[in-house]
């Protein structure tokens, strides 16, 4: 009985070894370009025809966009693929999943392809491109080197609510952290509401940082204990204590729907956010508008860039080129600015200010370009190892705060030294 | 008894293709001579078992040695690195694992003794009807068919601090915006905030953790009514009505008659609730968004293996903490089937 | 008289907890996006907003979705019944060296949480050249261990005498269990099978992560079109929820009268 239950073993081992032993991937199909992507219903279609437009402008193996489900559930399959030594050519992703799949030796350098004679891109093209969204694609803990290309880009805006605001007596939305909280205070005074729903987000505290005139990190350690951080935090809870604020639970857009019911003046999200606003509005334009978020100082200002991007996996060389190919005709002006006014993301290149169909946007619509303006001060987030364990720990010390959990200074304290531990570790 | 089983019998034989039976009693034969005279059954059995053990072995014993197997690594990908039991040490002295240990206790104690007391009187109740049984039968089971991630959907609404129906009925009988309930976004534990304070913060389950309960009693004693009710059918009605006779009350009833004679459903329900229980893992995401609520105070030993596993992808950590998990619900369901398995009544 | 009142006093009661979800998923279903979102106790909507059953139709292509779900769920709730009831049948009423190592093997295989053996499966789902395929949404969920249990205790409830009669009339193990132990369990196999079929019809992660093409996706992967990443459409969630809940409570309603009619002498037993 027992050999046979060592044999046994003995051959599970074997498969178990035969599964993890290679070291190379192998493309799911050979003979496509699998995309692995989230987009649905008009945006999928729009992706769709972008693709289909491509493969016969462009020909040579055909790109074929398959949806996986939502950015985690990408990233799991992304993972389990992982292991079992087969890839799509392609898939979205932010970049904490990205240095993951860098870690796990599956993801191409892309510096060999931009700089490529034949298929790269001249010095001219770079430039067009805001320096922020190919920065955010470099990653520190390698070299620097370039592991994404940008795909659907925001930046973080505030919305505010005219009809609230006039309610309260107020005629134009906060340039600065202070105004902003003479204003919440005015709204409870005068209208008994909360002026602003917080949505717990690790990149809008990211954001406000940097509004207050901060940085997130320095190196590998973290500065959430610095005095920008610290007003940050402070603010959120004074906004908490007096009432003129809430948080709503994680996954959900309530704070959209209250800002649609005139429940609430403010909220923080990413511009992504304006054609599902439009839409609660009933169109109403005069109801609302979009602005960059309050700062410390107005002549200086700042926000957060974020937004999924793609990598290119090393599956076969041939498979690897036509993604390239295919993320950089993504990102040429006429289709980024075609992906632009079809989604809501922005377009990446600078050059985009000058297409006709984007300048006839703007003017349809003083805050449609609210975002676009953003963009030459917008600035991207650490894409460090074990970030996205700092996120969620960013989050954990935003829900203390709002829940009288700890003070500010408790939280920020906390959370400077949990999120440099985590940096600490990952490193090993 | 044997007139019925013939009568039984033959119903059935008379009513199937003779060809059919003469090759099932081919095999009989051939198998019993197969075992011969001391190992009878056992060709048999082989044949029985061999769809079941095959597939259950190689997609759950050797996903299982997998994972024991990949928790005795570290790194990611081509990268990983055996380090012997690293992962192992690294859990047990990991704060974070034991209090989702402790939270996935609460969750267990709560939710089994919830359902088993809500679903035992709607079934005794649902049993005795005389009208609209199949109708109530299914509007109980309702719950249970629905997804999870639909009925999630609808509970977080509804139990939504500032604009869910739930605080909106509370506002109306009196109570002030400021203590009104965070309900599924308090970390607070749920004995401090009963009490005015009198326990400290961290004592106890959250509010959170104890929303994620009362959704799951909701949702799962569908399933507990229907294997209740399959026990509560086989009871020979003789006896409880000779307990009426003898004057037993409902208390009395319950306790010494229906209770015994059911208590193989009731063990068979014990077992299985507690191992689903410490795997639960859907209604936790579902309802707070990641699983680990505010403040972590939801995070179950599930959700913690899946955090580890898939959202920071330390998968040899993640296959450590599962391995763990698994000799807590081994030793648990152990210690039920010794000490609660002698106090279930057998005829 | 009052006592049977009351007895329906109290079931309507918790019955009205157990539906009020679902008349919310309803009357939200044909909502607008907006009435949707606004959040109200108003179950119905103003206005019956008829199309959005059609702008669910459309985001996806549901009806191949719901040929793959029911075909999985057919061909797994065929095999499970087949193989709990074998596999319950053996470890109840055999007698064979091995059978309670068998057995503890059999309940170790449920000892560890689905999203850990994920990987492991995809691993080896994989590695048999099943992505992508139906085999590989079907094959893994053949058997069950929950169930063989269940199917075991309820043989083990089976009087012996009825055994001892038929092994008098020369019938052997595997006459016994077709024609005479099976379908004394009827009603837990019923059980059993429609457990497996929820189980089936509800999975989502899955039939995600070993399917590539819309060829192979099953209504559970439809649901989540309507959630991005800036937004549910509240709406046509819910419409779509209805639709996809629609078919298992027809099943129910149909299983349930097995249950409880003729369950004399299958108690379960420890």
């Amino acid at each position: 009985m027992s050999t046979r239950i060592v044999l046994a073993v003995l051959c599970m081992v074997s498969v178990m070894i035969s599964c993890t032993g290679s070291k190379d991937f192998k493309p799911i199909e050979s003979g496509k370009v699998l995309f692995w992507d989230r987009q649905t219903t008009d945006t999928g279609d729009l992706l769709r025809a972008i693709i289909s437009d491509f493969n016969s402008a462009y020909p040579g193996l055909p790109i074929e966009a398959q949806y996986s489900g939502g950015y985690s559930e990408i990233n799991r399959k992304v993972s389990a693929s992982i292991q079992a030594r087969t890839l799509p050519a392609m898939a979205v992703g932010y970049q904490s999943m990205t240095v993951e799949y860098v870690l796990a030796g599956a993801v191409v350098e892309l510096d060999p392809f931009v700089q490529d004679v034949e298929i790269g891109l001249t010095q001219q093209e770079l430039d067009d491109f805001f320096p922020a969204f190919l920065e955010m694609n470099r990653y520190p803990d390698f070299e620097n080197k370039m592991y994404s290309f940008p795909f659907c880009k925001s930046v973080l805006l505030m919305y505010f609510n005219k009809n609230v605001l006039k309610e309260a007596g107020i005629d134009h939305p906060p340039a600065t952290w202070d105004e902003f909280l003479a204003q919440c205070r005015q709204i409870k005074a005068t209208t008994g509401k909360f002026a602003y729903a917080a949505n717990i987000d690790a990149s809008t505290i990211d954001g406000m940082i940097f509004s207050m005139g901060g940085e997130v990190t320095q190196g590998r350690t973290t500065l959430f204990d610095s005095e920008p951080a610290k007003e940050v935090f402070k603010l959120l809870e004074t906004l908490a204590k007096e009432q003129l604020a809430y948080h709503i639970p994680p996954e959900s857009y309530d704070d959209r729907d209250a800002f649609a019911q005139d429940r609430i003046a403010f909220f923080f999200r990413s511009s992504s956010h304006r054609a599902y606003v439009d839409r609660l509005m009933e169109n109403s334009r005069d109801r609302w508008g979009m602005a960059r978020i309050p700062q410390k100082d107005p002549n200086n200002p700042r926000t957060v860039l974020y937004g999924p991007n793609v990598s290119i996996f090393k599956t076969t060389l041939e498979q690897q080129r036509r993604a390239w190919e295919f993320v950089k005709y993504f990102t040429s002006r006429d289709v980024t600015v075609r992906w632009a006014l079809g989604t809501g993301y922005l377009p990446v290149r600078k050059s985009a200010a000058e297409d006709p169909r984007m300048k006839s946007f703007w003017e349809e619509w003083e805050y449609n370009r609210a975002a676009f303006d953003c963009l030459p001060f917008a600035v991207s987030e650490p894409n460090l190892g074990g970030w996205q364990e700092v996120r969620d720990l960013i989050e954990k010390a935003e829900t203390a705060v709002f829940t009288g959990k700890q003070s500010a200074e408790e939280a920020a304290i906390s959370l400077k030294k949990s999120a440099d531990q985590v940096l600490k570790d990952f490193a090993m | 008894m044997p007139n019925l089983m013939e009568s039984r019998a033959l119903g059935w034989i008379n009513r199937i293709p003779a060809v059919v039976d003469t090759v099932l009693a081919v095999c009989d034969d051939l198998l019993e001579r197969m075992g011969g005279n001391r190992l009878r059954d056992l060709p048999t059995a082989v044949l029985l078992l061999l769809p079941s053990l095959g597939l259950l072995g190689v997609f759950g014993l050797l996903p299982l040695l997998l994972a024991v197997y990949l928790s005795l690594f570290t790194g990611k990908g081509v990268n990983m690195q055996f380090a012997g039991l690293a992962n192992y040490t690294r859990a047990l002295s990991s704060e974070e694992f034991w209090s989702s240990l402790l939270n996935t206790f609460y969750y267990a104690l709560g939710t089994i003794v919830g359902a088993f007391l809500i679903s035992f009187v709607i079934a005794s109740v649902l049993f005795r009807l005389a009208r609209g049984r199949g109708f109530f039968r299914t509007v109980y089971f309702l719950p249970y068919i629905t997804s999870v991630v639909a009925a999630a959907t609808i509970w977080r609404v509804l139990l939504h601090p500032y604009a869910g129906p739930v605080n909106v009925l509370l506002t109306y009988v009196g109570v002030s915006p400021e203590n009104l309930p965070r309900w599924l976004l308090e970390p607070k534990g749920v004995l401090h905030l009963l009490t005015n304070g009198a326990f400290p913060e961290n004592w106890g389950p959250s509010l959170a953790l104890c929303c994620v309960i009362l959704f799951d009693i909701w949702h799962s004693s569908g399933f507990m009514i229907v294997i209740l009710l399959a026990g509560l059918t086989a009871i020979p009605r003789e006896l409880e009505e000779a307990a009426v006779i003898d004057g037993a009350g409902w208390y009395a009833r319950n306790r010494y008659v229906i209770v015994p004679l059911i208590s193989p459903t009731i063990f068979f329900l014990l077992i299985m609730s507690v191992i689903k229980a410490f795997q639960a893992f859907n209604s936790f995401y579902a309802l707070t968004g990641d699983g680990r609520g505010p403040y972590d105070s939801t995070q179950n030993m599930t959700v913690y293996i899946f955090t580890n596993l898939y959202v920071y992808q330390r998968l040899g950590y993640g296959a450590a903490v599962a391995v763990l998990l698994a000799v807590a619900i081994v030793i648990l369901t152990l210690v039920q089937w010794r000490y609660v398995g002698r106090k279930v009544h057998y005829e | 008289m009052i006592r049977r009142y009351v007895m329906y006093l109290f079931l309507l009661c918790g019955a009205s907890i157990t539906t009020f979800p679902f008349a919310w998923m309803i009357g939200t279903a044909f909502k607008t996006y907006k009435e949707a979102a606004t959040p109200s106790l108003q179950l119905f909507p103003s206005e019956w907003q008829w199309h959005n059953l059609v702008e669910t139709f459309q985001a996806a292509p549901f009806g191949t979705y719901f040929k793959n779900s029911f075909f999985v769920a057919f061909v797994v709730t065929t095999s499970v019944v087949l193989t709990s009831m074998m596999a319950g049948y053996a470890f109840a009423r055999l007698d064979f060296p091995g059978r309670k190592q068998a057995f503890a093997v059999v309940l170790a295989t449920v000892m560890v949480p689905f999203e850990v053996t994920l990987i492991p499966n995809f691993l080896i789902v994989n590695r048999l050249g099943w992505y992508d395929t139906y085999a590989a949404l079907i094959v893994p969920w053949c058997t069950n261990a929950f169930y063989i249990f269940l199917v075991r205790q309820a043989f083990m409830g089976l009087p012996s005498d009825y055994f001892d009669a038929a092994k008098i009339d020369g019938c052997g193990h595997l006459r016994f269990l077709v024609w005479i132990a099976g379908p004394l369990v009827k009603p837990i196999l019923v059980t059993v099978g429609l457990f497996a079929f929820l189980g089936s019809y509800n999975s989502l992660v899955w039939p995600l992560v070993v399917t590539g093409t819309d060829r192979m996706r099953v209504v559970q992967v439809g649901l989540t079109v309507f959630s991005g990443a800036e937004g549910v459409q509240f709406n046509l969630l819910m419409c779509a929820s209805a639709i996809v809940i629609a078919p298992t409570v027809v099943l129910y309603f149909v299983a349930q009268k097995y249950f409880s009619e003729g369950l004399v002498g299958t108690g379960l037993k420890g």
